[in-house]
């Protein structure tokens, strides 16, 4: 089918107008229709997915779209659009987690409903349009398109504190994607003919202007992913924003970040890259030792997740940088499962504070007693978190940790990162849900509906553990085409 | 007839017509809002004139050792006279009662006169009488709220300042006069590239370049002939702050265009570098400062200093560039939309509420939807956020910048954009996030709404589809 790729970015972005207005007459008709739409998305996401899978294409562009002149006085502004190995995975994952996070709305959110669906789907394309632009103003400006809805998320429907983590968030983001823009300006200005489009600039930058821009590049992906400096944003962002909101942002908006260094960093700048391979390294590390330490001395089960998501996200770089088969694929894979697992978790401290009207980890005791379904889902979820081999996140940590051990053997200390997050999710666990209740406290525990969407997110992280080579297959590839450019072939 | 032989008959016409209709229909017609009509007649019948000559081949004016009848020209009068229709469109709300509602009009379509003659003229004298001919109407309105003492201050203080410009430019024509011994462009531009090798002469030849720069510096809104602006713009009825922020403002460029980048091209050594220190100034400080307001008026004077400096990033690295006028030009036509557009919304706001303090914008969106809506519209334009117009100006600016050999400007000026974030975005958040005691919603008057949605298209369409009005930007600087 022609025009797949358009058809999934624009879908979305369109059918906000209609649901805005429908929305207008019934908040919850504008909750089916949006539901509606993004299966609808969804069941053309996976269609897509298995044409790569069937084929086995996933090192080159699929469905590529353009390029089409977009701003004929500038060469190189292209409307560019294709689907290869390491995008494919990213969007069945947006188009995945649009689904759970319409369904998980419905009971959370009870105010000017019509607006909040209209910009989930507008959120839902335009992030499907940023993994699969091929031309890089295409992708800073759906990068940029990303942000705003997530202004509006965050201010709107979002806890007490929201306008200060709103702000935070938009400057935050906004100076970093500035700072991206630069550096793109910077390939445009000094290499000849002038071009945005990724494909033609694979090999065509010297390697001082690959440092420069990996620079700028790394500063505004890093906000993104994030590393560690530039990473205070997002516990507020998370604290404030309903949990269905931080579902998108753990899931979708962090992915963005890891990305791009995949994408950007690892397979433009290569050499550039590949001499300061270990820099990216150290940083990966350093986020990931952060969010885990810090992690363990959280109060707050959300705030506790938030940086749990820093220690995960730090993966997809120690893999990525690692220049080998093995790790680039385990850094996308980790990508795909954290995005399911770490849904599930915002999802579930979203019900738990809704019910027990409190975050607050010594606040919540007795869990498997009062709200045994809910309990019960929590440890699922954290054991997905936690890379317990019962769902695919084992997988993926393995094969980062194997291939940053290949490059050098003291990257072996990110072995102790699963250490430290097993021991913060198990006093977790034992503080809440294996503690005694407390006397006559009475919650409502989930409806089976409700269980039933909560499942939801560990089917598919279930089915690869068993079948990883569902993503594996279209990922390797891609990656295999990243580690030839990583070592200068 | 040529172009511009018309356009000065259309446009006196209607300003001298315009008093007097006035005075014979008062009685007849109820609301007074007649003059209004008639003048966003003259002014889109002009509009339409200059648009459809620019897909033609142009005739050559009638003097044409006075006037060039060039792209350039048919670019920035479109640009003005576009600004020129919004106001008149906006003010047949805001001045609706006012009894000198007829002399109203006619100085805004002498305004427009005077701003369509400047982006033709090419010979000194021509540009400083065009350039009277658009600014004393200006003070005058400024003051139109006559019994509003901020009226009178602004107009008092813009006027005096106004004064002080001319006085430097004339000045500056009468050293370039001596020097090369005629007021054409053409003969400056090959006189001075003789002269700049002359030791006695060619310090004679940079005083008068840097009096032009502070002459037009006065109504382009650049650091350090700023200070005016801010006080101009909150005293002046919010219709007429955005004729001088997004119309007479732009005069100052095209001016600035012809008599530097064209004329003076031989001294370029010393302008660029002074041009470009102008442009970090401007933009750092109008951002800044922009930050601290508490008044929309003070905030968009501001902004509209800072977004000059952006455009001075244009002049800057003309010479060493080819995208820098182009980006310059993209960008005047651009601020010209976005900030009539942010103008109109304030003046919405002003008119329906009667206060233009910030706090006043809390909750707005969900009081006045569209106006808040096409307010933050304009906000992110202004912004530079893609995908909206001032994006694009801003993107062709800043890759001239580091094509041109100055990449600090370009760093200084995404440094900006960020900075200007921390008060569009504050303002937004106000709208959206914050909460107004007591909000009822609160009508939206047609006419100022039907300005700022024809804005607010503009923003967008431009934002999606910008090839045309860079296409033409470039063919406009290739007509000079």
């Amino acid at each position: 089918m022609a025009f797949l790729i358009s058809v999934l970015i624009f879908i979305p972005i369109l059918a906000a107008i209609p649901t805005f207005l429908i929305g207008r007459r019934k908040g919850v008709y504008a909750n089916r229709f949006s539901l509606a739409v993004s299966v609808v998305i969804l069941a053309l996401s996976l269609y897509t997915y298995a044409g790569i899978l069937r084929a086995g294409s996933g090192a080159e562009f699929n469905l590529v779209e353009g390029p089409i002149p977009w701003v004929t006085g500038l060469r190189g502004i292209d409307y560019y659009v294709g689907m290869d190995g390491l995008s494919a995975p990213l969007v069945i994952l947006s188009a995945f987690l649009t689904v759970l996070v319409i369904i998980g709305s419905g009971r959370l959110i009870k105010e000017r409903e019509g607006l909040y669906y209209a910009v989930v789907l507008f959120f839902e394309g335009s992030i499907i349009g940023f993994f699969t632009s091929l031309n890089l103003i295409l992708f800073y400006v759906f990068f940029e398109l990303v942000l705003i809805p997530m202004f509006f998320f965050i201010g709107i429907w979002g806890g007490p504190n929201r306008k200060y983590a709103a702000f935070k968030f938009l400057l935050f983001t906004f100076a970093g994607s500035t700072i991206i823009l630069l550096g793109f300006f910077g390939l445009y200005a000094f290499i000849s003919p002038p071009t945005f489009n990724i494909t033609e600039l694979v090999g065509r930058i010297p390697l001082w202007l690959q440092i420069l821009a990996s620079i700028a590049a790394f500063i505004g992906f890093g906000v993104k992913l994030p590393i560690v400096p530039l990473h205070t944003w997002l516990p507020d962002a998370h604290v404030e924003a309903p949990a269905p909101i931080s579902v998108f942002l753990a899931g979708l908006l962090l992915k963005m970040g890891g990305y791009g260094f995949l994408r950007i960093n690892l397979g433009l700048f290569p050499d550039a890259s590949r001499q300061f391979a270990w820099v990216y390294i150290l940083f990966g590390l350093l986020t990931m030792f952060y969010g885990a330490i810090v992690a363990v001395t959280q109060k707050d089960l959300k705030r506790m997740i938030a940086l749990t998501s820093i220690n995960h996200m730090g993966f997809v770089l120690l893999g990525g940088f690692t220049g080998n088969q093995i790790g680039i694929s385990g850094a996308v894979f980790q990508m795909f499962n954290h995005g399911v697992a770490i849904g599930l978790l915002f999802m579930l401290s979203g019900f738990i504070h809704e019910q027990a009207g409190t975050r607050e980890i010594p606040g919540l005791k007795g869990l498997r007693v009062t709200m045994p379904r809910t309990a019960i889902l929590l440890i699922m979820g954290s054991m997905a978190a936690m890379g317990v081999p019962i769902f695919s996140n084992f997988i993926s940590e393995f094969m980062v940790i194997v291939g940053a051990i290949a490059v050098d053997v003291r990257y072996a200390v990110a072995i102790l990162i699963p250490i430290i997050t097993v021991a913060y999710f198990l006093l977790v666990l034992r503080r809440s849900v294996l503690s005694p209740p407390v006397e006559g406290v009475k919650h409502h525990d989930m409806t089976p509906s409700t269980t039933t969407a909560m499942l939801l997110y560990l089917v598919p992280l279930f089915i690869l553990l068993a079948f990883p080579s569902l993503i594996l297959d279209v990922v390797n590839p891609a990656s295999a085409v990243l580690v030839r450019t990583f070592a200068g072939v | 007839m040529d172009l511009l032989s018309n356009l000065i008959i259309l446009l006196a016409g209607g300003a001298l017509a315009l008093p007097g209709i006035d005075f014979a229909f008062k009685r007849r017609v109820p609301g007074g809002r007649l003059p209004g009509y008639v003048a966003v007649a003259v002014l889109v019948a002009s509009s339409l004139l200059v648009g459809f000559s620019a897909t033609r081949t142009l005739e050559p004016a009638f003097a044409s050792n006075l006037f060039r009848v060039d792209l350039l020209g048919v670019l920035f009068s479109l640009a003005v006279l576009l600004v020129s229709v919004f106001v008149a469109i906006a003010s047949l709300d805001y001045v609706e009662r006012d009894p000198n509602i007829g002399v109203y009009y006619s100085l805004l379509i002498f305004t427009a006169l005077g701003m369509v003659i400047l982006a033709f003229a090419v010979d000194l004298l021509v540009i400083f009488v065009a350039w009277e001919l658009m600014s004393l109407p200006t003070y005058v309105l400024a003051g139109f709220s006559k019994r509003d003492p901020s009226s009178n201050e602004a107009s008092i203080k813009y006027f005096l300042v106004g004064a002080l410009g001319s006085g430097l430019i004339l000045y500056a024509i009468s050293l370039t006069y001596g020097l090369v011994g005629s007021t054409g462009l053409a003969e400056t531009f090959s006189a001075l590239t003789r002269i700049i090798s002359e030791k006695e002469l060619a310090p004679l030849a940079v005083l008068s370049l840097a009096l032009f720069i502070g002459g037009f510096g006065f109504k382009m809104a650049i650091v350090p002939f700023h200070m005016w602006i801010p006080d101009a713009y909150q005293g002046a009825p919010t219709t007429v702050s955005t004729l001088l922020a997004a119309g007479t403002k732009k005069a100052g460029f095209v001016a600035a265009i012809r008599v530097l980048v064209i004329a003076m091209t031989a001294l370029r050594a010393d302008w660029t570098i002074t041009l470009a220190l102008l442009a970090v100034l401007t933009m750092t400080l109008g951002n800044i400062a922009a930050l601290t307001q508490r008044s929309i008026t003070r905030l968009l004077a501001y902004s509209s200093i800072a977004q000059a400096g952006f455009i001075v990033i244009g002049l800057a690295v003309a010479p060493t560039s080819s995208l820098g006028l182009v980006g310059a030009l993209f960008h005047v036509l651009n601020h010209a939309i976005m900030k009539s557009a942010a103008f109109i919304a304030a003046a919405i706001v002003i008119f329906k509420t009667g206060r233009e303090d910030l706090a006043n914008f809390n909750g707005l969106g969900r009081r006045m939807p569209f106006t808040a809506f096409a307010l933050t519209i304009s906000m992110l334009a202004l912004a530079g956020v893609p995908p909206l117009n001032g994006f694009w100006s801003k993107f062709v600016l800043f890759t001239a910048a580091i094509q041109g050999g100055l990449p600090w400007l370009a760093v200084a000026g995404i440094l900006n954009s960020i900075l200007s974030l921390g008060y569009y975005g504050w303002l937004i958040k106000r709208m959206y996030l914050d909460d107004f005691e007591g909000a009822v919603r609160i009508r939206e008057p047609a006419n100022l709404s039907a300005a700022l949605g024809i804005g607010l298209v503009l923003i967008i369409v431009i934002g999606v589809y910008p090839t045309p009005v860079i296409e033409l930007a470039r063919n406009a600087v290739l007509s000079t």
